[in-house]
């Protein structure tokens, strides 16, 4: 039986930014950038949102010759399902606002 | 782009290469992202937060693989366990692995006998430091520009210099002065000089080592001309060849030098005899003390063998260690990673280089012994391999 946690701060600010994108897909440095977390945060909480089946990760053909590829990020219904359940709230919001 | 522009890239890919197999694929995915970020600072910071990430998951990885390691040795289970196979085949990042362990150990110490907080951080920063500054001289040899003569001679004309004209306490003449922090150089120089010269023994490279001995006699400092003695004493043994005894003969010289001379430095706090007073202060800061001073040359050890100038860095590198935890041990002298000075953190980091990041193919050593002696200049440099 999995045991229901609350959230952290920054995972929610990070499922809020994913959410908002609707399906598209996000890239990791524009994913630290809008939440406002560093990427010392943001993988380990991404690797875990992937292991729980709340992401889908894959790698995206780079957009021009000569650049690398990227992996990419977007939820699945089970993570926009948790994205929901766990909101953004209060001073954490406003923090959001101001990297957004 | 130059070679400072290209450092956070070279952080995060050392990260991708730290983190534990299931991960090294986000490792890589960072490597990606960081390569695209324009303002230099958000890169810095990109990186720092990578490296830190892929520390914390190699250690985690570490302590679970070994505890899994013990376990099944104690259920007698017979196959070994493949996750510490790789780990063994990685002997840069077990050596990394033991510095973090050992610097911890030390914070340990110094946080139960109440050291004042700026050292634990000083402590700290030195091994982010020294991590930076092994990246860097990694991505220097692996481009080729990392010339062990050259720097071996640099190294020792720069520890001539501090013994003629650095700071002195006491008699002695050990310390640069730098923004209020008192650095011991030696603690960097002789053991990287010691590494260096397991791979390249050319005669630049055997006087870099000549005048290091030189300036430890001018100092005097008899635990890093020890240290000095010890290692080329071990190579002149394990890889026989003109430059190679020459260099132990100039080593044992400085250290006879050092003997002969009063060393009357008295015993600062938190640095020197600590591996005698830190029972006294905390029974967990004295296992605290013995364990950190265990790793130091614990990968020297247990680090997969690879061919014959790996294991003559390898014996080098435990040689120089474990005589410096000796010299500590038996006078005043700084204990190294495990009590405050982060000369000796950075020393240990950079003396690194004289593990692969991964362990050779043992055919590849059946080289004629002292083939790299007697001037001849060496095949590329392995660090980076």
């Amino acid at each position: 039986m999995t045991r229901s946690r609350s959230l952290s701060t920054p995972a929610r600010r990070v499922l809020a930014v994913l959410a908002q994108a609707a399906g598209e897909w996000s890239h990791g440095y524009d994913l630290c950038r809008e939440a406002g977390v560093l990427s010392g945060t943001l993988y380990p909480l991404l690797t875990r949102l992937a292991e729980q089946g709340h992401l889908d990760a894959e790698w995206r053909k780079p957009a021009a010759p000569g650049r690398p590829a990227r992996h990419v990020y977007r939820l699945t219904a089970a993570g926009r399902q948790l994205a929901a359940e766990n909101p953004v709230t209060g001073a954490a919001a406003a923090r959001r606002e101001r990297f957004a | 782009m130059n070679f400072a522009d290209d450092l956070p890239l070279q952080l995060v890919r050392l990260a991708a290469r730290l983190l534990p197999s299931p991960l090294r694929e986000w490792g890589e995915a960072a490597v990606q992202e960081v390569g695209g970020i324009e303002p230099r600072l958000e890169a810095w910071l990109f990186a720092i937060g990578c490296l830190a990430w892929a520390v914390r998951e190699a250690a985690g990885s570490l302590f679970s693989r070994l505890a899994s390691f013990a376990a099944a040795r104690v259920t007698k289970r017979e196959d070994p366990m493949p996750s510490l196979t790789e780990i063994l085949e990685r002997p840069r990042t077990l050596a990394m692995l033991c510095a973090v362990a050992a610097t911890t150990a030390g914070l340990i110490y110094m946080g139960l006998a109440g050291a004042p907080a700026l050292y634990l951080m000083i402590n700290l920063g030195a091994l982010a430091f020294g991590f930076v500054t092994l990246a860097t001289l990694g991505l220097a040899a692996a481009r080729q520009h990392f010339r062990p003569g050259v720097i071996g001679v640099t190294l020792g004309l720069i520890l001539l210099a501090v013994s003629l004209w650095g700071t002195g306490a006491d008699g002695v003449t050990r310390w640069v002065t730098l923004g209020g922090l008192a650095i011991q150089p030696s603690f960097i120089i002789v053991p990287l000089t010691a590494v260096l010269f397991t791979r390249s023994r050319d005669a630049l490279s055997l006087l870099g080592v000549v005048l290091v001995a030189s300036a430890l006699a001018l100092q005097p400092d008899r635990g890093m001309a020890g240290a000095l003695a010890a290692g080329m004493l071990a190579l002149a043994f394990f890889q026989p060849g003109r430059n190679s005894g020459l260099a132990a003969a100039a080593a044992v010289v400085g250290f006879a030098v050092t003997v002969a001379r009063a060393d009357p430095s008295p015993a600062v706090p938190y640095v020197d005899q600590i591996l005698h007073t830190a029972f006294a202060a905390h029974p967990l800061a004295g296992v605290a003390v013995l364990a950190g001073s265990a790793l130091l040359a614990a990968p020297a050890l247990i680090a997969r063998r690879g061919g014959r100038d790996d294991e003559a860095a390898y014996l080098v590198f435990g040689a120089v260690w474990t005589a410096l935890v000796v010299a500590a041990a038996l006078g005043n002298y700084p204990t190294p990673l495990v009590g405050y000075g982060g000369s000796a953190i950075v020393g240990y980091l950079v003396s690194l280089m004289a593990f692969p990041t991964r362990a050779a193919v043992p055919s590849a050593e059946l080289m004629p012994l002292g083939q790299k002696d007697e001037g001849e200049d060496p095949s590329p440099l392995a660090f980076a391999s």
